[in-house]
């Protein structure tokens, strides 16, 4: 039912140092902790220089959905110790209780930053795809962020009809939480709205739904 | 690009705006508009000169908002093959140009949060276009501009009326210089540096952006190579089975043009790639002088930009 093949869809590859950096801000969410561990040791081996310009601002892994519900957002343990990326040489360490105030805080940090600032994401997709529309207003170029895919590929989907985002779906077939149309979660991918594209599923014959499944964990 | 496509101008004023550097402003010659362009642009203009055709480009240097006019900027070169000299020397208001249509290889990116204008010498000339559109956006832009001495600072007047509280002049003659390191290690995160100038300012600024840690895609630059003079050889074009020889003043695309064998072309200055030509036989080795191939498709020896490069020997075939 997924249209395969579609060139929009986000190809992410392990996160390695780009030493031609000379301010490093990472981000990471949950499990995303140990790609930028490795990204540290690689730093620290290729430019030692590099990790007193190096921070980390980290969250343990509630989602934006979660992060209203504040017991949910500070019950999640940590994929991390707590002194970890200090081992690990980084100047600095920020924890977050949500991706939502880790990514406001990147916008701050994103305000003031000067030219030769390199971002690596590490995290669930939907975290990669709005830290990524976040940098955009700041005009950094894929030669400037990289990503790195671990965690939850639960999707953001926009329903092209109402333009309602519906956040964490799972299912190759989501209620629109806007209009309600029963929506067929496409590989088509907006980087400017961080989000796949949700299309009517049973527009020519209201009603028939094709088996909804679990596809995206 | 063939000379079928060229449009036919008339030189309506020349100007001499410093000891090294003529200003022409070019007309449609039947009158009417001129094809749009945007900042950054140039155009090849065609001489036939007693000798040969040259082809040179030259940055457009007018408002992308007058379509009445074409405005260039020619230096004079000392080692000239010819073309400064002709245009310098030899032409007069009221003459008929040809040029080709722009082509814009040095645009501006619209998706800057600010601007950074680096120019030295006659490299001013794509800045001033692109100023034009500078002006009517949003984004903050400086230009700092590094001039021999106050006599060569072309172009001066009209940038101070225009942009005055975005423009820094150098001379070199008051030992004034661009602090590159000083203003690309402290630009906000968005900034785009374009450089035009000679090579090693170009050189200086590309090598001290990447030292502060700049992306290449932030980094921009347009330098036009002249043809160099270099010694005669001979070529053979595979396809057309024609043996050709090439003077040292001639350049191996114009050549093969005056030949009669079509290399399609769009800069002629050994920047854009088009005139790329795949090459069968090195021969004893070719002479690359373009800004297009990388260090490895140089040293591969299987293609060459015609436009600029030469080969030294006399075995050299190309697949053309």
């Amino acid at each position: 039912m997924l249209v395969s093949g579609i060139k929009s869809k986000p190809v992410y590859s392990p996160l390695r140092a780009d030493t031609s950096g000379r301010y490093h801000w990472m981000l990471g969410v949950g499990v995303g902790a140990a790609p930028l561990l490795r990204v540290l040791a690689e730093l620290r081996t290729l430019k030692p220089d590099a990790l007193s310009a190096t921070r980390v601002l980290y969250t343990p892994g509630a989602t934006i959905d979660a992060a209203t519900d504040v017991d949910s957002a500070t019950s999640v343990a940590p994929a991390v110790d707590a002194g970890s990326f200090a081992a690990a040489g980084v100047a600095e360490t920020r924890w977050f209780a949500d991706e939502h105030s880790l990514l406001a805080a990147c916008r701050t940090v994103l305000e003031t930053a000067f030219m030769g600032t390199r971002l690596y994401v590490a995290g669930p997709e939907s975290f990669i795809g709005l830290a990524m529309q976040q940098s955009l207003e700041f005009n950094l170029n894929p030669d400037e962020i990289r990503a790195e895919e671990c965690g939850s590929r639960a999707r953001r989907v926009w329903c092209v009809h109402c333009r309602r985002i519906a956040e964490q779906v799972t299912t190759n077939i989501v209620r629109c939480p806007g209009c309600e149309r029963w929506l067929l979660v496409r590989d088509h991918y907006s980087r400017r709205l961080a989000a796949y594209m949700g299309v009517m599923v049973d527009a020519e014959a209201p009603g028939e739904l094709p088996p909804i499944r679990t596809v995206f964990q | 690009m063939t000379d079928g496509q060229t449009i036919a101008v008339e030189v309506s004023a020349i100007e001499r705006v410093t000891p090294l550097i003529k200003h022409f402003t070019l007309r449609r010659a039947e009158g009417g508009p001129l094809p749009a362009f945007s900042g950054g642009s140039h155009i090849i203009v065609v001489m036939r000169t007693a000798r040969r055709v040259n082809r040179n480009p030259y940055s457009l240097l007018g408002s992308p908002a007058d379509l009445d006019r074409y405005e260039i900027g020619v230096r004079r070169m000392e080692d000239s093959r010819g073309g400064s000299h002709f245009l310098h020397d030899e032409v007069a208001v009221g003459d008929r140009l040809e040029i080709a249509h722009p082509v814009n290889l040095f645009p501006l990116d619209k998706r800057a949060r600010k601007h950074l204008l680096l120019a030295g010498g006659v490299g001013i000339t794509p800045f001033l276009a692109q100023l034009e559109d500078l002006a009517v956006g949003t984004a903050p832009y400086e230009l700092h501009y590094s001039v021999r001495s106050p006599d060569h600072a072309a172009f001066k007047d009209r940038l101070i009326a225009g942009h005055g509280g975005h423009v820094r002049l150098y001379h070199d003659s008051a030992g004034e210089a661009i602090d590159v390191e000083g203003l690309l290690s402290a630009q906000p995160l968005g900034t785009h540096v374009y450089v035009c100038g000679p090579k090693g300012m170009i050189d200086t600024v590309i090598d001290t952006a990447r030292a502060c840690g700049w992306s290449m895609s932030h980094i921009h630059w347009e330098q036009f190579s002249a043809p160099p003079v270099g010694d005669a050889f001979e070529v053979f074009l595979e396809r057309s089975q024609r043996r050709l020889s090439v003077p040292p003043d001639q350049s191996l695309l114009e050549a093969i043009e005056a030949a009669g064998v079509e290399v399609p072309y769009l800069c002629r200055g050994g920047v854009c790639g088009f005139c790329r030509t795949r090459v069968l036989d090195a021969g004893d080795g070719l002479l690359h002088h373009d800004h297009f191939l990388s260090d490895a498709e140089k040293s591969g020896g299987k293609s060459l930009m015609p436009c600029v490069s030469r080969a030294r020997g006399k075995h050299v075939v190309l697949d053309l």
